[in-house]
């Protein structure tokens, strides 16, 4: 009998424990933003005009829940002083950024050595095309003070382009490579955000 | 209500557990997966291998650049003997970063910052274990937090024509063990 009751105890203890190491993972991934696309979590440390980052990526300073973003999301991130980088999710009405959409984005000098904008699908990988247009770059745009890139799953004709086709819903990352030191200091009035303007959305976008 | 105490107590005590444990531990296993994959793939030890140029279909990471050439060198400094790392000299941007196991990006050096008509930063990479570099090495000398883990130099290449200008010199990248800080035994 009390055999019995001793059994009971230790498969209820365990099935506690279970349920309790259980909880703590899964709100780990959650919190971290480990489960689908989640790149771009509340615990982002700067945001400006639907950009977001964190400076800690890529550092030892990076807490736990930055690291597990980070290696999930874009592992092999530089730290901030070679390179910084911004995600973007929404458009300029705050709406999600879905392939079925036609957009324009558009964008100016920024403080850095060299600039990129890569479009990335729902799981962070580059979407399954070949279009040979995910990305931009300062050496695409030259000199130009400003500059405009659509958005689409058709070529433009004679303009910048970035092709969401194979994507459903994306996001952009602008990275920044050798930030120079005013940017670092005070991003909200040094970095240059991209706008992305919704043009219309369904067939032929 | 009592009778709940207890094992409300535990369930809590656990999930605590379980959630430092897990945020602990995916920083390592995404990067040991990662490296798995590179050795499947055919990325040797100890040795620079410049990735195909990165397109939807090549893409081994997630968030790769397809503006970029990247060339990797996975290491295990499990002794004393360090590693010695040398970048070929490039005309453009150009990096080596150095990701431990826990993926930290430890240290960063520019390519361009030796003289245009050197071949290359001179690193000298020890594992945890690793001693005093010897009084003649004048380079980089870098030390990493574990005995595993990744380094990377990026190129800027945009183009298939600047992949192209990659590919012509990153054969004399070296990544290899060296048997004191001043020679190299491939």
């Amino acid at each position: 009998m009390l055999g019995h009751s001793v059994m009971v105890l230790i498969l209820r203890s365990l099935a506690l424990t279970l349920t309790g190491l259980l909880l703590g993972g899964v709100s780990a991934f959650w919190m971290s933003g480990l489960f689908g696309a989640a790149p771009v979590t509340p615990a982002s440390d700067i945001s400006l005009e639907g950009w977001v980052s964190d400076w800690a990526i890529g550092s030892t300073s990076a807490n736990a829940y930055t690291r597990a973003r980070v290696a999930r999301h874009g592992l092999l991130a530089l730290a901030k002083e070679e390179a910084v980088y911004f995600i973007r999710n929404r458009d300029d009405d705050g709406d999600p950024l879905k392939a079925s959409c036609h957009y324009e984005l558009q964008g100016g000098r920024q403080d850095a050595a060299w600039w990129s904008i890569t479009l990335y699908d729902e799981e962070s990988r580059l979407p399954m095309n070949d279009d040979e247009a995910l990305s931009i770059d300062a050496t695409t745009v030259g000199d130009a003070d400003t500059w405009t890139a659509v958005i689409s799953q058709t070529r433009p004709e004679d303009r910048l382009w970035l092709s969401s086709r194979g994507a459903e819903q994306f996001d952009l990352t602008l990275r920044l490579y050798r930030p120079l030191p005013s940017l670092l200091a005070t991003p909200e009035t040094r970095l240059n955000p991209p706008s992305i303007r919704k043009r219309h959305c369904g067939a032929g976008s | 209500m009592r009778a709940l105490v207890f094992p409300a107590i535990l369930v809590l005590v656990m999930a605590v557990i379980g959630h430092v444990l897990t945020l602990h531990l995916v920083p390592s296993v995404i990067m040991g997966t990662a490296m798995n994959r590179l050795a499947a793939q055919g990325a040797a030890l100890h040795s620079f291998r410049l990735a195909p140029r990165t397109t939807p279909q090549t893409q081994l990471v997630v968030r790769p650049s397809p503006d970029l050439a990247y060339s990797i060198c996975a290491y295990h400094l499990r002794g004393p003997q360090p590693l010695r790392i040398r970048a070929a000299a490039y005309d453009d941007y150009g990096s080596i970063s150095f990701f431990d196991a826990r993926t930290n990006n430890f240290a960063t050096i520019r390519i361009e910052e030796t003289a245009p008509d050197s071949s290359g930063p001179d690193i000298l990479l020890r594992g945890p274990a690793g001693g005093e570099p010897d009084g003649l090495f004048d380079g980089h000398d870098l030390k990493s937090p574990t005995p595993r883990g990744l380094i990377l130099i990026r190129r800027l290449a945009p183009t298939q024509q600047a992949y192209d200008r990659v590919k012509a010199i990153a054969s004399a990248d070296v990544c290899a063990l060296s048997s004191s800080a001043g020679t190299i035994s491939e």
